[in-house]
């Protein structure tokens, strides 16, 4: 089957929509003023811009052997295309670059012991991998200010140490321990934190934290803040309805939601290819009417650039950004999955990439940011940390049976409730409360 | 004054965003139109745009983003337009919204409102009563008032309450019952049952529009000596325990009514507690008079044999009573 065939993309913006004079607040349809058009995208240059110094054509096809009668899938294109160089920072030093390198490094180092941990017994359930996917969870989460939001999805444990959590958080919820943030009740990454670093809890159903980001920024700004509100979705994640209703809630109240779309081509067993038609999934942003980059999610400079563009937008109120970053996902589903679905070519295609080795490349041969010494000595560092974390966590306690008990409501004043950025300032008008008329068609 | 039952809600959610900066409405056409029953008409002037948001048709972007936003502390009370619709955003409630306390320590002090219930020939997507869904789900408040009274009231507890709160108001009650409702702020608790007649032969309980028709059916039947006493749940879920108890230990008799269909039923899970808390004053079986095991159909003919009836109501007591 021939290759799929990729168009040049242009390099320009598509259109930015201007905020409209909104009197205090940047909901462009709430507050335009009486009178005033809303105004439409209506680009047909159909034009998204592409930061990628590299196109891979791969295409994924079901395949019946014809002697065997066994269906596999197949991967054409050019497998030998050579690995292009770390696109040079728009934004980012020396001490920046190297600081988001290390995360990259402790989230890799951290999934390692979450194996370990997991051969060992002592993992509940089973490990979620982010591996070939460090650059994407790390680089986005650097460009967030300490007051935006964000919302990890499985794979993004990498933007969680870059959010503050010591690695023995993410160890403690696998374990299901006693001083997990949820004490037991849920694993993985599904925790949250509303007071310090903003976080909010995934749920296993894919999509459904986009709204739910929206309306964070949505309840920020009523407080009068134009925050960015971080978080993911994968190639498969985004088929489901609730991811569209969350983006066109984002786009047309112009809230600042950065979302990622993670193209990292296997949803479980199923590639990219049986999961939607269009040629790149950052085109969707034109139907939505919002700005949309593709960038190569393997490197770390790319994603940066993109998201630092997208969190100063959304704090600037002119709202969301669609980011797909382009990668693999380099293990199976979870540690159960072997993937053998996957054309081994793909893998070795895509290992080439790997974003740490390609970083590391970048700041020790090219840049000289980092002797030889200096990044041995980083490792140990990492290595040396994600050990003591390891320790913290495996020697925490199991939680109790009763402690699966209580917190079913908010009751007795466990929680008081205030708004984060202080009670909105509101304008009342002047009508008092006068009754209705009913509706005719409804009386 | 004397308020219909639409006028109540509209005034509670009026006062409580006069009073807390931190509410505010969102839903399909709530805004200029002042929504589709003008439950939120004159909102928009009153509390302004960025306070009454009319949404795009997205239920789980409107049950995620009131969810989003109360993270940030405020105070959403989010419209269906009929709650028929709520299905359209179950999983965000059920899932996203229900857990959130539980799990991760996330308080969700929204409020999810809208009209439900039949009698007006609205067809099998415009009476439900979808109700038990949610009764089901822990983590979530019911809330189903019969009154102007209670209705303000419970509003304005919802709206203050911590916990997500799914607020069902009987459509068929909108505009044909009014009440007196003070002027002063006040709030009914969540939660709690309210005798709203006093009675001895035997009990009846129920919730919403049903209790107007038991009310009717008590009339009548006190002209042949059988007096009934009638418990409003008013919330739906948590139950008032302690009053189905009261109100089963004093008639020793109980009827239990409800608009929606038979099978898993609210009479089923109180028929369990009574069971459980007062199984030795019973003095003949439990009676349920539910809806058909059925969509609502359209037809009024035939929506009046699916819903039940005044009609079955009186028999019911008549053999409970023999009993």
């Amino acid at each position: 089957m021939p290759a799929k065939k990729k168009s040049a993309t242009k390099s320009h913006a598509n259109g930015n929509r201007s905020s409209e004079d909104s009197g205090g607040s940047n909901a462009r349809v709430g507050t335009a003023a009486p009178g005033s058009q809303i105004e439409r995208s209506s680009t047909r240059t159909y034009s998204i811009p592409d930061t990628r110094l590299e196109h891979p054509d791969l295409s994924v096809h079901q395949h019946r052997d014809p002697k065997t009668d066994e269906v596999r899938y197949e991967v054409t294109g050019n497998l030998n295309a050579p690995v292009p160089p770390i696109r040079d920072s728009k934004y980012l030093d020396k001490k920046q670059c190297i600081e988001i390198y290390r995360y990259m490094l402790l989230n890799r180092k951290m999934e390692t012991a979450l194996e370990n941990l997991y051969k060992q017994g002592k993992v509940v359930g089973g490990v979620y991998f982010g591996l070939g996917q460090e650059a994407c969870s790390c680089a986005s989460a650097y460009a967030l200010a300490k007051d935006d939001w964000f919302a990890p999805m499985i794979r993004n444990q990498g933007s969680l140490l870059v959010r503050g959590f010591g690695a023995s958080v993410t160890m403690m919820q696998y374990m299901a321990k006693a001083d997990s943030p949820t004490r037991g009740r849920d694993g993985t990454s599904h925790f949250g934190d509303l007071d310090e670093r903003n976080m909010v809890s995934p749920i296993s159903m894919l999509g459904d934290l986009i709204p739910v980001m929206a309306g964070v920024a949505l309840g920020a700004r009523l407080q009068g803040r134009d925050v960015a509100v971080m978080t993911y979705i994968g190639d498969g994640g985004q088929s489901t309805g609730v991811t569209y209703e969350g983006i066109n809630f984002a786009a047309v109240q112009n809230l600042g939601l950065v979302l990622f779309i993670e193209s990292n081509l296997w949803a479980y067993s199923t590639p990219s290819e049986m999961q939607y038609l269009c040629q790149d999934l950052a085109e969707r942003a034109i139907g939505y009417g919002i700005p949309g980059v593709i960038v190569d999610g393997t490197d770390a400079c790319q994603v940066y650039d993109a998201a630092r563009d997208a969190v100063e937008r959304a704090h600037r109120g002119e709202g969301p950004t669609m980011i797909e970053a382009k990668m693999m996902r380099m293990k199976g589903h979870a540690i159960h999955d072997a993937a053998t679905y996957v054309p081994k070519p793909m893998f070795d295609f895509w290992k080439k990439r790997d974003p740490i080795a390609r970083f590391e490349n970048y700041l020790v041969k090219e840049k000289k940011w980092l002797t030889v010494k200096e990044n041995a000595d980083l490792i140990l560092e990492v290595e040396q940390v994600i050990e003591a974390e390891r320790e913290i966590a495996v020697n925490s306690p199991m939680p109790t049976p009763e402690s699966a008990e209580g917190g079913v409501f908010c009751e007795d004043g466990c929680h008081d409730i205030k708004p984060k950025y202080g009670m909105p300032k509101v304008k009342k008008g002047t009508g008092g409360f006068k009754e209705t008329e009913a509706a005719v068609h409804l009386k | 004054m004397q308020l219909t039952y639409l006028e109540a809600i509209r005034q509670g959610i009026w006062e409580e965003m006069d009073r807390d900066p931190s509410v505010f409405c969102l839903g399909e056409d709530i805004g200029i139109y002042g929504g589709a029953f003008k439950v939120t008409d004159g909102f928009i002037d009153r509390f302004g745009p960025e306070r009454v948001i009319d949404t795009p048709i997205a239920e789980s972007a409107i049950v995620g983003a009131a969810f989003g936003a109360s993270l940030t502390g405020m105070r959403p009370v989010a419209e269906f337009q009929f709650m028929d619709f709520i299905g359209c955003a179950f999983n965000q409630i059920s899932n996203m919204v229900a857990k959130a306390h539980y799990l991760w320590d996330a308080p969700a002090p929204l409020v999810l409102r809208g009209p439900s219930g039949g009698y007006v020939h609205g067809g099998p997507f415009h009476s439900q009563n979808p109700e038990m869904w949610f009764v089901h789900n822990p983590g979530l408040k019911v809330i189903c008032p019969a009154t102007p009274y209670d209705a303000k009231g419970l509003i304005k507890a919802a709206i203050r309450d911590n916990n997500p709160c799914i607020f069902f108001e009987h459509k068929y009650l909108y505009r044909r019952i009014k009440g007196e409702v003070p002027a002063e702020d006040y709030v009914v608790p969540i939660g709690k049952a309210n005798i709203v007649r006093e009675g001895h032969d035997l009990s009846i309980i129920t919730y919403a529009a049903m209790v107007h028709t038991a009310l009717e059916a008590a009339e009548l039947l006190s002209k042949e000596g059988i007096d009934l006493e009638i418990l409003d749940l008013r919330t739906v879920s948590p139950l008032d325990r302690e009053a189905i108890a009261q109100t089963v230990k004093k008639t020793n008799k109980v009827i239990i009514l409800h608009e929606h269909s038979r099978t898993g039923g609210l009479a089923g899970e109180i028929a369990a507690i009574i069971n459980e808390e007062a199984f030795d004053d019973l003095d003949g079986p439990i009676v349920r008079i539910t809806g058909m095991d059925s969509a609502v159909p359209f037809s009024p003919p035939q929506e009046k044999h699916f819903l039940p009836k005044l009609e079955d109501i009186v028999r019911e007591a008549r053999r409970l009573k023999a009993y």
